[in-house]
């Protein structure tokens, strides 16, 4: 029974708190409820069983990427940006495409609609961690040449302009 | 909790992404409208990890790779945005109309 409870909440939590991320306007409000949302997928992934993800998503989404997107709203934000529109006039058709990609969705979806899980979930920290140094080492160091790669090419992108207007 | 519960919150999440990255003029927007995605995605990997594979990780641990792709791409993002508006002034994405001639 409290299961259910929470895990309706936080779906609710997360499906509207996403709503209001696409459809509001102001966009230093939508970055908040961005915050919200991915603090709600948290709280999913803690239903799944899922401590280390948990504990990543709030590491690197709620703390990490929400903040960052809110600074970046918040340094290119002008007061004007209010007052208009902030969606496109193909709405319809956006509203066509997710229409057609729900039927195959919800069809899938149904197929798994009996399977239920049968073991307690365990902690998976360490075996996420004997993966990773594992059967997963290849990806796990290219991924950290990707972090290497966005690091510099942050640096590059944002500094590169001002170097040359400094001359 | 059946899986279909779980796959269904995640599909909503998708199409909610889906749709804010089509439409939205902003492009701090269609990025916000990206991370629904991928938080859709790890939500979707996480929950087959817990119904049908309960004995390994492997699931979680293809999400965590996705949460650190997904952190490169939006640092990238934001930095692109930072020098396309120092050069257009605007982050409407229909404005960025450089290369049109």
């Amino acid at each position: 029974m409290i299961e259910q409870i929470v895990f309706y909440s936080l779906s609710a939590l997360v499906l509207l708190s996403a709503l209001v991320v696409v459809l509001n306007r102001n966009t230093v409000h939508s970055s908040l409820f961005l915050g919200l949302s991915l603090a709600g997928v948290a709280g999913l992934f803690a239903c799944l069983g899922a401590d280390f993800l948990f504990a990543a998503q709030i590491m690197v989404y709620v703390s990490g990427i929400a903040v960052l997107v809110m600074f970046v709203v918040m340094l290119l934000g002008r007061a004007s940006d209010l007052h208009l529109r902030q969606v496109n006039e193909f709405w319809m058709a956006a509203l066509l495409i997710c229409a057609i990609a729900s039927a195959g969705l919800f069809k899938i979806a149904r197929s798994y609609a009996g399977t239920v899980s049968t073991v307690e979930p365990s902690p998976s920290t360490r075996v996420i961690g004997k993966l990773f140094l594992g059967d997963f080492l290849v990806p796990f160091e290219l991924v950290s040449l990707i972090l290497l790669a966005a690091l510099i090419g942050a640096v590059f992108f944002t500094h590169s302009e001002r170097a040359e207007a400094a001359k | 909790m059946t899986l279909a519960h779980y796959m269904t919150v995640s599909g909503l999440l998708f199409l909610i992404g889906i749709f804010g990255a089509l439409t939205r003029r902003n492009i701090i927007g269609v990025l916000m409208s990206i991370e629904l995605m991928f938080n859709a995605a790890n939500l979707n990997l996480a929950a087959f990890d817990r119904f049908l594979h309960p004995a390994g990780a492997v699931g979680q641990t293809v999400a965590i790779f996705t949460m650190t792709v997904a952190a490169a791409e939006i640092v990238v993002g934001l930095a692109l945005l930072l020098a396309i508006y120092r050069n257009t002034d605007t982050t409407y994405v229909e404005d960025f109309n450089l290369l049109k001639g």
